[in-house]
């Protein structure tokens, strides 16, 4: 039988939010903790990031007791996370030049491909579909004014 | 009489074009998103609240209402004809309701369902009615320390009902707490944990969070899954007559989930989902024949399906009267009321009156609008079930991009939605419940404010709280449910160890 490691990434997420919480109550107390008669900006946040710090080490003592646990992802949709993820990326930087009609066509035919949709011409189909779709919807129906690009 | 008038002063209101177009839209879009697996109800009210925002806020209430109900409706077609649940609230159909349709009883089934969600619908529709405005006015005379002991025990209840592990419910809130401190403090307007940006002064937004953890987490979360072709069973529409034994095992299940799921809807949490397991194992201890219960009981199919319906509407109460979201749906509607500068709480029926019994008047339509729309198409519907997710997800993704971006012109949102997105996909994989997040980061404000005024009022002593008696029995209610939580594991291995001495 195999066994995963103990230490995983769930756990780093645990260890994150203990820091997290930490550090959140130590910024609060700088912006002024006040008092419980006169509270001050930091006295909440305070109290909020103490108790993210108080779960996150219950759940580490938890999850380190834990004995196996199956990876989170496997190699294949590790690659399909991050390509999904790079075609958001692509559309937020490429839009503001490009404009939004010709770089929603391109995300989308992108996203056609990343989820394997097989041949050319049903991705074709679909993202042009779709551009022409948003571009009715944004522009003739809710009349927002959305950027061109050079292309427009 | 003066309740009849307003509520036909509100059907005259509901009886424009836009507000019927918005209804029948919501509710077509809702029973496809029930249909489709993949997609809730919650991450298409989010998608949707951008489209709300030319129209007024009575018609972006009907929207979203009609997109929550419509799912619960459409949920069940899945449900019964593929075996596979479109949405959560559909899980518990698919144990009777697949076992009908092997029997070839899925046509009687759906329509059960159908007229049964009407019922348990309009059921839930008089109840908010009734007690709303009951409530609304109770709520008049709370103050800071009521609204704060509420929020607290809400807060305790949400984490122990939505998540496997309460702590990682607890701490999801924690952290929608904590993302709704950042920017400026509306009380003192002092910059709180935005490091000298201006973007981060106006605060994060709920908008791109919200699509981000529901829209495109699921996305991301579909598009990691292998994809399984569904078979699903033809159905005519002469196949929908329910024979009278079907029809006469029918009444009382829908009845009973039909309040049964409107008094669920009342507690925070997953309502609709913990309505339909509730109200099936209700039936099943109950009936003279439970050894039919997962052989195709009509009961076990018609008494979810109504609990479910009503529970949506037990579950704008604490939302109109208090202003209080207790799921994430209704914190979805939070923010869209939110958005159309509408702030749902005792107040609402004083200042916007109008809000609430249009909205009443148009839940009556949704709901007649639903059945006639659900019973004829319901094989339509059942062939939309088989559109494959290489189509789909590239479609709403780029739908969440524009959406998010549309509303306020922002990059920057967009931005927070992809990590909220990614984000939230390693939070499922790994059991931590999104949607406490998202009602920390609605109520923040209100718990932060709430949290102040009280401390400000007792000028720091905060043992004053015993003499208000709401307060304290709120108080006490959560600490009470907290002590039995944390007992319950010694009760039960006492229960073990008696039955194993054989004293039990």
């Amino acid at each position: 039988m195999d066994k995963a490691p103990k230490f995983r990434l769930e756990t780093f997420f645990d260890f994150f939010l203990l820091f997290l919480g930490l550090v959140i109550s130590i910024i609060s107390w700088g912006y002024g903790f006040g008092s419980l008669g006169q509270p001050g900006p930091g006295l909440y946040p305070f109290f909020v990031g103490a108790a993210i710090a108080i779960f996150s080490v219950f759940l580490l003592i938890s999850e380190l007791r834990s004995a196996t646990s199956k990876p989170v992802l496997d190699k294949e949709r590790a690659k399909t996370l991050i390509l999904m993820t790079a075609t958001f990326c692509l559309w937020i930087l490429a839009m503001p030049v490009l404009g939004y009609v010709p770089v929603t066509l391109v995300a989308t035919f992108s996203f056609c491909k990343v989820m394997k949709l097989e041949g050319w011409r049903k991705p074709l189909a679909v993202s042009g579909g779709t551009a022409l779709f948003i571009y009715l919807l944004f522009d003739y129906w809710l009349y927002i004014d959305l950027p061109r690009g050079i292309l427009g | 009489m003066e309740g009849l008038s307003i509520l036909l002063n509100g059907f005259a209101n509901s009886f424009t074009t836009v507000n019927l177009v918005a209804c029948f839209t919501g509710a077509l879009i809702g029973t496809l998103v029930g249909v489709l697996p993949g997609l809730g109800p919650t991450a298409t009210m989010v998608l949707m609240l951008p489209f709300t925002l030319p129209y007024g806020p009575t018609t972006g209430l009907i929207m979203m209402t009609g997109v929550w109900y419509g799912a619960m409706y459409g949920g069940s077609t899945t449900s019964v004809l593929v075996n596979i649940p479109g949405e959560a609230a559909s899980v518990v159909t698919c144990i009777d309701g697949y076992q009908m349709c092997k029997k070839g009883r899925a046509g009687a089934a759906l329509a059960l369902v159908a007229v049964g969600s009407f019922v348990a619908g309009t059921m839930g529709i008089l109840g908010l009615q009734f007690f709303a405005p009951l409530l609304g006015n109770a709520a008049l005379s709370f103050g800071p320390p009521e609204f704060l002991a509420f929020m607290i025990l809400a807060f305790v209840l949400l984490s122990n009902l939505s998540a496997e592990a309460p702590l990682k419910g607890a701490s999801m809130i924690a952290l929608g707490l904590f993302l709704s401190t950042i920017g400026l403090n509306p009380m003192d307007s002092y910059p709180r944990f935005t490091f000298g940006s201006e973007k981060l002064m106006l605060g994060i937004d709920f908008l791109p969070v919200a699509v981000g953890l529901f829209g495109i987490s699921e996305v991301l979360s579909v598009a990691l899954e292998k994809y399984v072709r569904p078979v699903v069973n033809r159905i005519r529409l002469r196949e929908l007559y329910p024979n009278r034994e079907e029809m006469r095992r029918s009444i009382f299940p829908t009845l009973r989930g039909s309040i049964l799921g409107f008094f669920v809807g009342l507690l925070p949490g997953p309502c609709t989902v913990i309505s339909t397991f509730v109200s099936y194992s209700l039936e099943k201890r109950i009936s003279k024949t439970p050894e039919k219960f997962g052989q195709g009981a009509v009961e076990g199919v018609v008494a979810p399906e109504s609990a479910n319906n009503s529970a949506v509407m037990g579950s704008m109460i604490p939302l109109l009267t208090l202003g209080i979201p207790f799921a994430a749906p209704s914190a979805v509607m939070l923010a869209g009321l939110r958005m159309h500068n509408v702030e749902p709480g005792p107040m609402l029926f004083t200042t916007h009156p109008e809000v609430f019994w249009t909205f009443i008047a148009a839940m009556y339509l949704g709901n007649l609008m639903l059945l006639i729309l659900n019973l004829p198409l319901v094989g339509a519907f059942a062939r939309i079930a088989v559109i494959r997710p290489q189509i789909l997800i590239p479609i709403i993704s780029v739908i969440c991009l524009v959406g998010v971006y549309s509303v306020r012109n922002s990059l920057f949102d967009v931005w927070v939605m992809i990590a909220a997105g990614v984000v939230g996909l390693f939070l499922r994989k790994w059991k931590f419940p999104v949607a406490p997040f998202i009602i920390g980061l609605v109520l923040g404000p209100t718990t932060e404010n709430s949290l102040r005024q009280t401390l400000l009022m007792f000028q720091g002593d905060v043992s004053l709280i015993v003499n208000r008696p709401l307060s304290i029995t709120l108080l006490a209610l959560a600490v009470a449910f907290l002590a039995y939580k944390f007992t319950a594991p010694l009760w039960g291995r006492k229960y073990e160890l008696k039955v194993e001495e054989g004293k039990l």
